[in-house]
Order: C-alpha cells, then structure tokens, then sequence
C-alpha cells in the first residue's frame, strides 16, 4: 500500500511537473501596463505626483526654464526667500492650485516681476489630465497635494479650456507655416512681420542670412551653434521641438523660414 | 525482420522516425522551410507520448516491451550492457546540458506575436483617437474608387519598396530585413483583423509596438510622422481592397457577408 | 450582522489604505491562491449533486441498488467537501477585505444585497445537503424516496443559483455596463441586475455549469481509482472499477460539449471588447492556448488509452484491438496539428530560413481552420473508443443490425468529411465565416454523436452477450491514466481561470477601476505555472486528505463487514 501511494504521488506530481516546466521554457512575456496614465477616475494623490513628475524632469520639458534662476522662477528650490512652489503658493488669494493651473494655461496672467514672458500655454503640450498631474506634484513640493479627481473633470468642461476634448496636446496635423510657428510658440521669441519679441533671432530675412541646413540644426538643436549677438540667451530655446513637430512639419517650416529674404 | 515487430524496436524507430520526419522531411515539402528546433522538440514529445500510449495499451505488447529494459537492468550476463549504459546516458544528459548553457553568439530564441494587442486608444499627431469601434471614416465618405486610387499611389510611393508590388512581402528592400516584411496577400494575415489594427499599426509603426511584438526588432517607420490620417485610411483601404480580403467584422453587420 | 460587518468592512476601504500585503507570495499570490482553490472545491461541489441525483434516478427507476449506493458514496465525498469550500471562501473574503480594500468597497457598494443573498443560500444550500445526506437511509422506499430525490434536485438548484450569483460578480469585472465609474458606481438606469446580468455573464455560467460536471466526474474517477489500487478484495476492487468508469465516462461525455460553451464566451468577450479578444487569443497570452492544446491532448490521450485498456477485461472486445493503433495514430496527429503554434518560437536565423515569424507551410496548421478541425477529429475518435468499449461483449440480434451498423459508419464518415470539408475551405473564406464554421463543425460532430448513440440504443437491445464484463481486472496503468486526467483536469482549470483573469490585464474592473497597486503587471505563463500547480497541489492535497478522512470513517462505522454487492449484468453506464 506504501508503494501504492508513493506511486500516486509521484504520477500526479510528475503530470504537474510537466505542465509547469513546458510553462517555463517558452519565452516570459508579461503585459505591459501602459505608461500613459488615465488620470481622470478614482486617481490617488500618490499616482498623480508621479506622473507628474515624470512630466516635470522630462517630456514637457519644464526644467529647461525652471530651475536655472535666470530665465523662470526656481520652483523645487527656494525662490526670493519664499520657499520652494508648494511652501509659497499657499499665500496666494486664489488658492494654490487654482493659481498653479492658472498660470499653466495663461503664464501671463502672473508674470512674475524680473522674468521675460516666454512661457508658453501648458496646453499645447499637456493633456488636462497632465497639466494637473503637473499641478499635484508641484504642491508636493512643500506642501500639501489637493488635486483630486474633481478637479480634472471640472476644468476639462469649463469653457476656458481649449475646445478640443479633453486631452489637447499641441501637435496638429497643420501644414501651414505661420500657424506651426504660432502654435510651437516660436513667435514668442522669434519676431516674424512685426509680431514676436526680439529674444531670438528674426524670422524675417533668416533665409539671406543662413542656409535650410543651418536653419534645420538650430531647430533641432538649438545649442549647436549660438547666433552672434544672442549668447546671452543661449540655452533658453527649447531642445524638444525635434520631437515635437513631425518630420513633414519640421521641413515645412524650414523651407518656409529658408525662404524668408 | 523479427527485430521489427518488437515493440522496443518499433518504438525507438517510430521516435527517431518521427524526429526525422520533422526535422528533415517537412523542409522538402514545396513552399516549406525549415522547422525551428523548439517546433520540432515539441512535436517529436508529443510523437513519444504517442509510442508510449502505444506500447502500453494492450498487456501482452506492454510485457514485451518492457521485457528487454528488465533483462538490461536485472540480467546477470548484461553487466557490460548495463554499466555502459549508465555511463553514456549520464554523459550524453551532461552533453545536453553543456549545449544549452554554453555561451553562443547567435541570438537567444525570441518570442515575436505577429499580431499584438492593440492599445484602447492611441495619440495620433498629437490628438486622442479611440481605436476601439473605430470604423474607416473613407467607406462612408466620398467615392471609393477615387480613396483606392489615393490609396495605390501612397503604396506604390511609400510601401512598396519593402511590402512588395504584390502585397506579398517580397518587395526589393524586403530581402534585407529580418524579420521580413510582412505579406498581405494571404489569408491569416490583414483579414483577421479590423480596419483600425491595420491603421494602428501604420500610424506608430515598428517602435509603437506592445512588448510582445518586439518594438526593437520591426523596420516598419512611424508613418503619422509622413502621412496624414486620410491618407492612412486611404492606404489601409487599397490593401484590403487589392488583395481580396476583407476586413474582420464583429457580430450581426458581418454576418451577412455569409 | 451581515449589514453591520459590511459597513464595517466598508470603513475599512475607506480608511485610506489602498492595498495591502501579504508575506512570501505577496496580497495577489494570496488572493490568487485562495480564489483558485475556493473555485476548485466549489466546481467540485456543485459538478458532484448533478450526477448523484442522476444515478440515483437511474436507481429508482432501474431499481438497481448498485447506482443508489453509488449515489450515496458519492455525497458522502460532498460534506467534507462542503466545509473546505465554504473555509476557501471565508479567506478569500477575508484576503480580499484586507488586500484589496478599495476594490472591495467598489463590489460591496454595488453587490452589496446580492451578497446577503448568496450567504443566506449557502445557509439553505448546506442544510439541504445535510438532509439529503443523512436521510438516505431513513427516506429509502416508496413516496419518501422520490421526496429524497427531490430533496438532491433541490440541492441542486441552490447550488446552481449560488454559482450564477458570483459568477455575476466576477464577470462584472470583466464586462461591466456601459457608463460606469469608480466614483459613483453604476450609471444612472442601470440597476444591481444589470450589472449581474452583464455581457459575458450567461456564457460563463454555462460554461462552468459544464465543466463543474466533467471537474466532478474526474475527481470521483481518481477516489474510485485509487480505491480500486488501495482494494483488497476482488468484490471491492470491481466496485471501484466500476465507479472509475462511471466518473471518467461522466467526465469525459460532458467534455465534450464544452468547446461550444467555450466558443460562446470567447465570442461575447470579443464583442464586447475587441482588445480584450485580441489580448486573449494574439496578444501576450497566445502561448498559453498551446499550453491548453497541449493539456487538452493529454486529456483525450489520457481518455483513450483508459477505454483501449479497458477492453481487455471485455469479452469479445479483441477484435478491436487492431483498430486502435489507427486511431491512436489519428489522435496523435491531431494532436501536434492543435499543439502547432501560430507565433513560433525561434532565433533570428531561424526566422531568417522561416521568412517571417510564420512558418510558410506549419503556419497553416497554425490557424484556427487547422485546429478546430483537429479538435473535432479527436472528439469523434475518443467517441468511437467508447463504441467499441460498449459494443465489446455484445452481439446485436435485431433483424436490421447491419444495416444500422451501416448507417452509423456512414455517419462518421459523413461528419468527418463535413469537418475536413469546413476546415480546408475556412482558409478561403472572410474570417467572421470561418469563426461560424467551428460552430458548424461542432454541430456536426453532436449531431453525428446523437445520430450514433440512438441508433445504437435500439440496435443493443436484446443483445446477446459474449460474457459478463470481467469487473476488477483491470491493470493498474489504466487507474493511473484516470489520475493523470484527474490532475490535468484540474490544472487546467486553473491555467483558464488565469486566462480568463489575466486577460483584465492591469483592471480590476475593466476600464473603469485600475490597478494601481505594484503588482498591476500581467505576470508571465512562467510565473502563472507555478501557483497554478501551487494551488492544484494545495486542492488535491486536501481532497486526498478528505477522501483519507472519509475512509476512516467508514471502517468506523462498518467494523461489521458489510458486503459489497457484486456489479451484475451489464448496462453499459
């Protein structure tokens, strides 16, 4: 009867033995959970701070601006002895997140005083969802995060947002120069007939003065090569118009600022 | 002959058969090619299972079969059998082993899901697009024949190269890549899936991938980059209209195709 | 009390904590675990009531007191079990109060009155079984036995209610009603019915209801095989040869309606969610359906070879013999056919010699064409095993037997010639036809199954014998097949239940409550494999120490040795 039963127990446990083995030598694919979070139901505070920090370091490119002193206001250090953002928003009439997505989609309603207006509208960028999450993780940041799932589905149908729904980036399939240059926020910088400030070289005459090839590198690469006269502003022309626009877009307008005589 | 019709003897023939057969003869077969070695170590197991089933189902074929691997285990006059056996079975396990564990230089066998999940939504040129239920905006928009002739002069300008003039995955660049293009002109392939898959996998491309397709490992660019989304639809539409096949429907509507 | 330890779970979703932990296999392991096994005891106990209450109406009406014992013998295996299902799912809730605290408070604030009345049925449920149980021997003749088998009716209709009450849960997490949040719950006009009565929720009830039974079947099979190994006497060893074959034959019969019920599901999930069918079948887990195939093999295989070995103790049956290398030979090749994977595993120069991922000529068996067609080639092969089996000892002595042996040949030949007919010209077709071919090939199988059988009803009556089925003396391999189908059955069980949860992916409740938690990653079939033999060694762990328990207590009970009646003439199952 011993033998019997180690007998039993060794059929079944060689069956699943087999099983799990054959489980095993075949290549481990896990599925992968998506990177782009739907932050608009149930989120926690915790996730909204993450992503939003992901944003912050890398894809909306804040820390090209923010962080140096000079050109934006330090928001994860100390600024004019007020504390980093979240410690000095609290002071502020509106309410800190009101006034940190306040100044996200309209940067110049708060200009702050010693600082050029060269901050573009957060939504040409960032989805609502995002914007927040950007919100959230400046709040935490020296203070407390208040965002919550409320706010997103509010702003998203308030009529101050763009009209699109909900998530609004800024890439559209426009293949009309003037507009790209407008929506990419280059005429923020770059004067083109009469409108623009001087912070950045002129888009009129570019074409007289430097080649398509040139014209292609700088946009791409801003810090390849410093236009003389503006080494002062070195480094502030964003680095992400290369992953911004598509290679259709980027041609168009270098032809058309190429053509600029 | 006598030897023959021993089971044991039948038996390790129908094995080694059965592995020669997968491993030798398929490849002849017209259009075929050859059996990766994991195919053919899973069908010759299952081919043993079979001779093992095979041998032990009747109780007399069972006793001879067993018969001669008694006498080499118990057998007085076999000790020269038996302990040769015991040294080269060993052996040739730690051999197996060696070959599997030794470095090479050739690629480890890979996992590649030809047609991967689908994400529920995508982001195409900056704007949200839900692809679940998405229908081809061009099937109810303007003439069809004008959408197929938009459609063949974006393949022949951008696809062909690679996808080949026949949809078959042959075209001219297509021999340099690996894996190779993908054909269209087949059943299995573009009708087992839904017009928004093919506009999916246009628009991202090889690096907009899910893991389990492999991103690093498709030459396929990211056509929203070039191509406008009518245009896509317009391409997606000549690919099914050119080979024949249709789009994979859902439910009552695809039924009537019956 | 219900009410007050809801709430009280409630408060305790809502006390801030998300997920929690839980030591060596973590809060998912352990849900995991404890969902899977609770789910096995339960397919056990409520596949077991079903054919109890069947053979004890064979017993009745055949006045054969072999089947009522064997009715009985069955239940008895049902009390202990009761108690394990009812303890797997008290920790399944406590896990999930206390690892998923967040996604509980979203069930209860939906299902809350459907729980109250699942706990108030499972009340009902276990005093019914008791009675049923304990009243065999008091209620044995006459009105009261049929009142007794109403009573094993009754059983089963709580059973089956309670199973669809849950399944309303767990199918609500895959294919919950349009318009539903997280915050507020159902979308307005949608009520607690509609939520239960959600897309995929009638096909998994079918789906388990059948498979409950062939779980059943299996599990009584391996008690009776292993009785038969553990029997001393030649009486007791011909009874529990005969319980084996009566489990394995339930078992096997009803699987075989299973792929329908399969084919339903998967069609409603794909309607109901395009990516969550393209995950299913040609996302990350394509590979676990070779595994099935492979798994499936070895239940026919398994199957088969039991029937093949059988017939040595029936008289006559010999002169099958040489038709069943043939048939093997059909099962094998079937088998690989099924077992050919659509994505290949290769290395790139493999993939370079192949020309793509899809092997040009394997990949056509690789499709679902190929495959069905094998499926439905080795269903109607297992069938003719069991005709053979039942013919063995019998010599047909109706004036039209050739002719009905005709017929029933014809029939064969015509469905699998239909079937090969739809699987060759599947590959021409848009694919939506050739998903209704599969239906058409299974319903020309069943229909040629049915076909035969009756005919064959008619044809063995008055049949002459060759002599009695030799009861008892059988090999031990064949019990050993009966455990190897026992133990695939189960694991299989649980390789679907990962499919059909894993294919949530990063949900709790699809597209409307994430898994925010880290572990919201799908894990790998390698990963999968382990806790699903984790959890069939956990169950089959317990049901042999059950079945030890309720050893025991029968020698207790019949120090005085009561005789096993010897199986008498036979009826065929």
């Amino acid at each position: 009867m011993f033998l019997t039963n180690i007998k039993v127990l060794a059929v079944g446990l060689a069956v699943i033995a087999f099983y799990t083995i054959i489980a095993q030598v075949i290549p481990q694919l896990e599925s992968e959970v998506p990177e782009a979070l739907d932050l608009s139901a149930g989120v926690t505070p915790e996730v909204l701070v993450t992503a939003g920090e992901d944003l912050f370091m890398g894809g909306a490119g804040c820390t090209s601006c923010h962080g140096l002193g000079t050109r934006a206001p330090n928001l994860r250090t100390d600024h004019a002895g007020e504390g980093t953002i979240g410690e000095r928003c609290g002071s502020r009439e509106q309410g800190c997140k009101e006034y940190l997505y306040e100044s996200m989609i309209d940067p110049g309603a708060y200009l702050i005083e010693g600082f050029p207006p060269i901050m573009p509208d957060a939504r040409r960028q960032l989805s609502n969802e995002q914007i927040w999450a950007v919100v959230a993780y400046l709040e935490s940041l020296g203070g407390e995060v208040t965002v919550t799932a409320d706010d997103i589905g509010a702003s998203a149908s308030a009529p101050s947002a763009p009209a699109s729904s909900g998530a609004a980036p800024a890439r559209t399939a426009t293949t009309d120069p003037v507009q790209l240059l407008t929506e990419n926020a280059c005429i923020g910088c770059h004067q083109l007939e009469g409108a623009g400030a001087p912070v950045g070289p002129a888009f009129d005459g570019m074409g007289s003065r430097i080649s398509a090839d040139r014209i292609r590198t700088g946009i791409i690469d801003p810090e390849a090569e410093i236009a003389e006269g503006y080494e002062a502003f070195a480094g502030m022309m964003p680095a992400t118009f290369g992953d911004q626009l598509s290679a259709a877009q980027l041609e168009i307008i270098v032809q058309f600022l190429a053509a600029r005589q | 002959m006598k030897h023959l019709k021993h089971p044991f003897t039948q038996a390790v023939l129908l094995i080694v058969g059965s592995w020669a057969f997968f491993k030798f003869v398929i490849p002849l077969f017209p259009g075929s090619a050859p059996v990766p070695q994991s195919v053919v170590l899973q069908f010759t197991l299952i081919a043993a299972v079979g001779v093992l089933v095979y041998v032990s189902e009747n109780e007399e074929r069972w006793t001879q079969f067993k018969a001669p691997i008694t006498a080499t285990l118990v057998d007085a006059n076999k000790k020269w059998l038996r302990g040769g056996l015991l040294t080269v079975i060993p052996l040739f396990i730690g051999f197996v082993v060696f070959q599997a564990a030794r470095p090479t230089v050739g690629s480890t066998a890979q996992l590649r899901s030809i047609h991967p999940a689908p994400p529920g939504q995508i982001t195409f040129q900056g704007r949200s697009l839900a692809l679940e239920g998405l229908e081809n905006p061009l099937r109810s928009r303007g003439s069809l024949e004008e959408h197929y002739e938009t459609g063949k002069a974006i393949y022949y300008q951008n696809c062909m190269p690679c996808h080949g003039d026949l949809l078959d995955g042959q075209g001219h660049f297509g021999h340099g890549f690996n894996p190779t293009p993908l054909a269209f002109d087949r059943a299995g392939t573009i009708d087992n899936l839904q017009e928004s898959f093919v506009f999916w996998r246009i628009a991202k491309g090889g690096p907009g991938l899910p893991r389990e397709g492999t991103p690093w490992n498709s030459a396929m660019p990211v056509w929203e980059d070039f191509l406008t989304e009518d245009e896509i639809w317009a391409v997606t539409m000549f690919l099914y209209e050119q080979s024949g096949l249709e789009p994979r429907t859902w439910g009552e509507e695809g039924e009537e195709h019956d | 009390m219900m009410i007050d330890f809801l709430t009280l779970l409630q408060a305790a979703a809502e006390a801030g904590r998300s997920y929690g932990d839980f030591p060596a296999v973590g809060g998912r392991g352990a849900v995991w675990i404890a969902a899977e096994v609770h789910l096995m005891f339960a397919a056990f106990v409520l596949g077991v009531p079903m054919f109890a209450v069947i053979t004890e109406l064979i017993g009745i009406v055949g006045k054969d007191e072999r089947y009522d014992k064997l009715s009985k013998e069955f239940t008895r295996l049902l009390v202990f079990a009761y108690s394990a299902t009812a303890l797997w799912g008290g920790m399944l809730l406590f896990l999930l109060t206390t690892l998923y605290p967040a996604f509980w408070g979203h069930m209860a604030d939906i299902f809350s009155m459907s729980m109250w009345i699942y706990a108030g049925l499972f009340f009902v449920e276990s005093f019914t079984l008791y009675l049923y149980y304990y009243g065999w021997d008091r209620w044995k003749s006459g009105r009261a036995k049929w009142g007794h088998w109403g009573l094993g009716l009754l059983l089963n209709v709580w059973g089956t209610i309670v199973m669809f009450i849950a399944n309303g849960w767990l199918t609500y997490m895959m294919s919950p009603p349009e318009g539903t949040t997280v915050a507020e719950g159902l979308p307005d006009g949608v009520t607690m019915w509609n939520a239960i009565a959600n897309a995929t929720w009638m096909p998994i009830n079918i789906h388990r209801l059948i498979a409950n039974a062939v779980f059943g079947g299996s599990i009584v099979a391996a008690y009776a095989a292993y009785r038969f190994l553990a029997a001393k006497t030649p009486e007791e060893k011909a009874h529990y040869d005969w319980m084996g074959y009566v489990g394995t034959f339930i078992a096997i019969a009803t699987f075989v309606v299973l792929p329908f019920a399969g084919y339903w599901l998967g069609r409603e999930m794909y309607e109901y969610s395009q990516q969550m069918g393209v995950t299913m079948m040609g996302g990350f887990m394509s590979w676990l359906w070779i595994v099935q195939a492979i798994l499936i093999g070895v239940l026919f295989l398994a199957a088969n070879y039991y029937l093949w070995t059988g017939m040595g103790r029936i008289p006559g049956a010999e002169r099958f013999l040489p038709y069943t290398k043939w048939m093997l030979l059909v099962l094998i090749v079937c088998w690989i056919v099924w077992g050919t994977p659509n994505t290949m595993i290769a290395s790139r120069d493999e993939f370079a010699a192949m020309g793509g991922s899809r092997h040009p000529f394997l990949g056509v068996l690789g499709l679902m064409s190929g495959k069905n067609t094998a499926v439905n080639f080795m269903i109607l092969t297992t069938f003719l095993s069991f005709l053979m089996y039942r013919r063995g000892n019998r010599i047909p002595t109706v004036t039209w037997a050739k002719a009905g042996t005709l017929t029933q040949g014809a029939m064969f030949v015509l469905s699998s010639a239909y079937v090969l007919w739809l699987g060759i010209y599947g590959y021409f077709v848009p694919t939506i036809t050739r998903i209704s071919y599969s239906v058409y090939q299974v319903a020309a199988v069943l229909a040629c199954i049915i076909g035969v059988w009756a005919i064959d009803i008619f044809l063995m009556r008055g049949s002459q014998s060759r002599g009695e089925i030799r009861w008892g003396e059988m090999p031990d391999r064949s019990q050993y097949a009966i455990f190897v189908l026992a133990v695939t059955f189960t694991w299989l069980m649980g390789l679907m239940g990962f499919a059909r949860s894993g294919i949530r992916q990063h949900w709790h409740v699809w597209e409307v409550m994430r898994d925010t938690s880290d572990r919201a990653v799908t894990p790998a079939l390698g990963y999968a494999a382990n806790m699903i033999s984790l959890t069939v060694v956990i169950f089959l762990g317990l049901v042999a120490f059950i079945f030890w328990l309720g050893g025991l207590a029968e020698r207790a009970v019949s120090k005085k040795p009561a005789p096993i009646g010897q199986p008498q003439a036979v009826t065929g199952g």
